[in-house]
């Protein structure tokens, strides 16, 4: 059985998801140690700015011209809006070369080994429903369900699966729920018009566990450990990071907070971006 | 400022930032008591220590146990099974115990995040 690790890379005008995807690939083989595939439409620029030597397979993306627009924070008091394109995330089923495949967002930076433990489990399907904001100072609610109202919320961050009939019907659900977005946000009761994947995903096994709580998706090993963008990766040294978080009530003010050995999604992608710049430029 | 006030704020800032550090403390150890079996996976807990023990006992050689997914999983060699999980048990809590006494001694911000 083959396994290994699926990236897409994305680039908007701001956000360079290949750089990323090439940080992160390094971090999996250091690890995790599984191959990494990256499907990108910047193949060019891949090739050209870091090379091909991090990843087992390089898969080419047609550049669909769908995009949605969101800001993104740099910390509590900086902000721009720019685009991003998260559709046809669930074509990884397609996609992929591996027979069992941990599709991962490149945000994601790993810092210990034990999504390995994934490959070769009971489970088909697997995905993060619980959370841990790290900063702990607010409201995580947003992440038990996707609207107040609805059904239970499931990161689509992180997503183990194997290559089944089961899990066919799931991925071509979800390109099913993307296209007719419209239709199911209202059906489940979702006030934003910005399509998530997050939400995607979560509809989808709600509809495969037939409308209910049910055990089609099986739970991560521990739980999705994030930071908003309101708060700041610091420094990064091997396994550590330290992160600036917001302070409760103070706008603009951070708490410091260390990680040791704990892999965290680190949503603020301008610091992560400058993280990174450093960490290429120490290499 | 009146210096009271700033010391009272320099230290509410010091328990702030350790509390942090020993909430993510802990929540790492949790992470570090997760142990594979066979494709199962079980967080290590004292009552499923004792209730492999108690099964030893009652010279059981191979029971089935759920595992965090309630995935029944048949452990097939319990006496390998629990000599694995108590080591992994107190590798992990005394990990734990070292960090944690570390984590106590250091008395500035600077030294809890280990800030150069």
């Amino acid at each position: 059985m083959s396994k290994g690790i699926f990236l897409i890379a994305r680039n908007n005008a701001h956000i360079d998801y290949v750089k990323q995807a090439v940080f992160l690939a390094r971090r999996i083989k250091k690890y995790l140690g599984v191959p990494v595939t990256i499907a990108t439409e910047s193949v060019d620029y891949l090739e050209l700015a870091f090379g091909v030597d991090d990843f087992d397979e390089v898969i080419t993306l047609d550049d669909t011209g769908e995009f949605n627009q969101r800001y993104f924070y740099d910390g509590a008091l900086s902000k721009k809006s720019a685009s991003f394109k998260n559709n046809n995330r669930a074509s990884v089923y397609d996609l992929t070369p591996y027979d069992e495949t941990i599709l991962m967002d490149t945000d994601y930076v790993i810092s210990n080994d034990l999504l390995k433990s994934c490959f070769g489990s009971k489970s088909n399907f697997s995905i993060y429903k619980k959370s841990n904001d790290i900063a702990k100072v607010r409201d995580e609610q947003e992440f038990d369900t996707i609207s107040n109202t609805s059904v239970d919320f499931y990161w689509a961050t992180v997503v183990y699966f194997r290559k089944t009939e089961t899990n066919k019907i799931f991925f071509d659900l979800v390109k099913h729920i993307e296209e007719e977005w419209n239709h199911y946000r209202r059906v489940y009761q979702i006030t934003s018009t910005l399509f998530r994947n997050d939400f995607a995903f979560s509809i989808a096994i709600h509809i495969m566990n037939g409308f209910q709580n049910g055990n089609f998706a099986q739970e991560l090993p521990g739980s999705m450990m994030y930071t908003t963008d309101t708060d700041i990766l610091w420094q990064l040294k091997e396994d550590e990071m330290m992160f600036l978080v917001e302070k409760k009530d103070y706008l603009g003010e951070y708490t410091a907070l260390k990680t040791q050995g704990q892999t965290i999604h680190v949503m603020n992608k301008s610091s992560l971006s400058r993280i990174i710049d450093q960490e290429f430029a120490n290499d | 400022m009146d210096e009271r006030l700033e010391k009272a704020l320099d230290f509410s800032n010091y328990m702030l930032t350790l509390n942090n550090q020993k909430r993510l403390l802990a929540e790492k150890y949790q992470e570090s008591l997760i142990y594979f079996y066979s494709g199962s996976q079980f967080t290590l807990t004292r009552e499923l220590i004792t209730f492999v023990s108690a099964m030893i006992s009652a010279e059981q050689d191979e029971i089935v146990i759920t595992d965090d997914n309630n995935i029944p999983c048949m452990v097939e060699n319990l006496e390998d099974f629990y000599g694995e999980i108590v080591s992994k048990y107190t590798n992990a809590s005394n990990s734990y115990y070292t960090a944690y006494a570390d984590l106590k001694k250091n008395r500035t911000v600077e030294k809890l995040v280990n800030y150069e």
